[in-house]
């Protein structure tokens, strides 16, 4: 045997090798006094290393020695602790600062419904438009806009409501700006219309490429049928372009419907599968046992009722004092109003915070039931809050605050006016 | 999940906060990440938990180092805990030597330095491996060069300074 490499001689000291190794490493250090020597060095090596950094303690009375529990509420109920990323559709006042934040996860699925959606609209254009009927014309470059599946990265506290293309079994805002783009388009001149068409289609296809393969990485069981689902899409997509193009203004009634039919077969596949995974979701939340699903992060929604944490998007219920140690600082409060809850969220979910910190979040409903978020997070030195973005979000003391909500800013700024 | 959740809380909370803090010198900080590491594993509960967790909070320090890198704000592993404690002669001699030690670690590269804070908290060789996406083979060799850095920076930390003094 050759001499022992220095890496050998650490697992040994640190109890890593198995017998069989153990016990021919052993062998050879009886008899070479050079690996001898060596493992001497080693050990002073290894036993000053651990010294060293068992030197780095934490200030006394931290939380190594005593661990702080999370939360002072009750313990979490599966309901409260649920991803809000995964959440079915957009919640109302959910704003996402940059398109990084992004959740992967759901993009997916926001990509195959607009999949199906630009299917619809591609393959049953001309029957959308003699339902919509005739508005004004918006410009050309909002097909391209409609057609990506990413939401606007920014929204103010009025933009509240999205669209949820799967959801939504109508056509909604693009479909019907695509119904009257394609009006336009087709009075003025054929040619611009097969090439707006085109970039749609590509879309409609990658964003079909994408939730399949994405999908594929995720989950395992339902890869089958998403892919079909997704297939479907495409094929839908490219059909109905394949019909439509030629065709121009001499479309056949039979064409359509089937193109129709199978938008809705598309459609009504997509919601079944989303209604399926719903069932699955909640089957994997029962088998507490079975962390199986543990590496697909979670792409999985609840089948339960939602809860005003999962409406506020707080991850974790905090009592007063848990919040004011986030903060450094007492909670600010809206006088006159009784908090709903308070929590924990995402700090890349507030526009403006550290996202890499929770943000305190203090939610109150007032009394049409519309939500209130008073989001607060301790300020980092060298960390500014930029404050640009309107006057509702401002900083006091070393806290950031932003206050928003369902009601308008005109509301908003005057309970802006009643933080404590 | 749930039941689970609380239960990896009570059992790593407190060590990955020591380890957070050994890697950033930051206590509020290293609470923060531990905070964030948790919420990610409320968000997809993991399979492995305790390289999944040390994992997670590894890459939250590096992403957030280089964020602050960006900003030009001082290399984090330099600062030290700002806080004032408490017993003032034990602590300023506890305090020179943790700086002493922080600045031989912050010497060290992310790998060597990351698996000298696993193996602090008690990891076996194919915990590092799971959490550093090494294969077990490599570990004690890169032990063996991390613990060697670290003790040769740390003695000529403490000879440079003396010669300075």
């Amino acid at each position: 045997m050759s001499h022992l490499d220095e890496g050998t001689l650490h697992a040994l000291l640190d109890g890593e090798l198995d017998v069989t190794e153990a016990r021919e490493v052993q062998s050879h250090l009886g008899t070479c006094v050079a690996c001898g020597s060596r493992l001497q060095e080693v050990k002073q090596f290894l036993a000053e290393a651990d010294r060293l950094v068992g030197a780095l303690e934490m200030p006394a009375g931290t939380a190594a020695s005593a661990p702080r529990p999370p939360r002072q509420s009750p313990p979490p109920s599966r309901r409260q602790l649920h991803d809000p990323e995964t959440w079915d559709e957009t919640p109302v006042l959910m704003v996402l600062d940059d398109a990084e934040a992004l959740a992967r996860r759901r993009r997916w699925f926001r990509a195959l419904g607009w999949a199906a959606m630009i299917a619809v609209v591609v393959g049953g254009g001309r029957a959308l438009l003699s339902i919509v009927g005739h508005g004004s014309l918006p410009p050309a470059h909002d097909i391209t806009m409609a057609a990506r599946p990413a939401p606007p990265a920014v929204a103010s506290p009025q933009e509240t409501g999205r669209p949820e293309p799967p959801a939504s079994p109508a056509p909604t805002a693009p479909a019907r700006t695509l119904a009257k783009n394609r009006a336009s388009a087709e009075k003025t001149n054929p040619e611009p219309k097969a090439a707006a068409v085109a970039p749609l289609v590509d879309s409609a296809r990658d964003s079909a490429d994408t939730a399949a393969g994405e999908f594929a990485d995720s989950a395992q069981s339902e890869t089958e049928t998403l892919a079909a689902v997704g297939a479907t899409a495409e094929s839908v997509s490219t059909d109905s372009v394949a019909r439509d193009t030629p065709a121009k203004d001499t479309a056949r009634p039979e064409d359509e419907l089937a193109t129709r039919r199978a938008a809705a077969q598309a459609l009504a596949e997509l919601d079944r599968q989303r209604r399926r995974e719903r069932a699955a979701a909640a089957t994997a939340a029962l088998q507490s046992a079975a962390p199986a699903r543990a590496d697909a992060p979670a792409a999985m929604e609840p089948p339960l009722p939602r809860t005003p944490e999962q409406r506020s998007q707080v991850y974790l219920r905090i009592g007063l004092d848990e919040a004011a140690k986030q903060l450094g600082a007492p909670v600010h409060v809206i006088e006159g109003m009784t908090p709903e809850l308070i929590g924990l969220t995402y700090g890349r979910l507030v526009p403006g915070a550290d996202p890499n910190r929770p943000v305190v979040r203090v939610v109150y409903v007032d009394s049409r039931g519309r939500m209130i978020l008073l989001d607060q997070q301790r300020l980092r030195a060298g960390q500014t809050p930029s404050a640009a973005e309107g006057s509702l979000r401002w900083s006091a003391g070393d806290v950031m605050l932003y206050l928003r909500g369902e009601p308008g800013p005109d509301v908003l700024r005057s309970l802006q006016r009643r933080v404590r | 999940m749930t039941a689970d959740l609380t239960e990896l809380f009570e059992q790593y909370y407190g060590s990955l906060v020591r380890m957070l803090y050994r890697r950033t010198g930051d206590r509020d900080r290293a609470e923060d990440l531990a905070q964030e590491t948790f919420a990610r594993a409320v968000a997809a509960p993991p399979n492995n938990p305790r390289p999944w967790l040390f994992a997670v909070a590894l890459n939250l320090v590096r992403e957030d180092g280089r964020r602050a890198l960006r900003q030009g704000r001082r290399l984090e592993l330099l600062r030290t805990d700002e806080r004032p404690e408490q017993g003032p002669e034990n602590d300023y001699e506890r305090n020179e030597r943790s700086s002493a030690v922080r600045a031989a670690l912050a010497l060290l590269n992310e790998r060597d330095r990351e698996a000298l804070l696993l193996k602090a908290e008690g990891f076996n060789y194919e915990e590092i491996a799971a959490t550093l996406g090494l294969s077990k083979g490599a570990v004690g060799t890169t032990l063996a060069r991390a613990r060697r850095r670290l003790v040769e920076a740390y003695q000529s930390e403490g000879r440079g300074k003396h010669v300075a003094s």
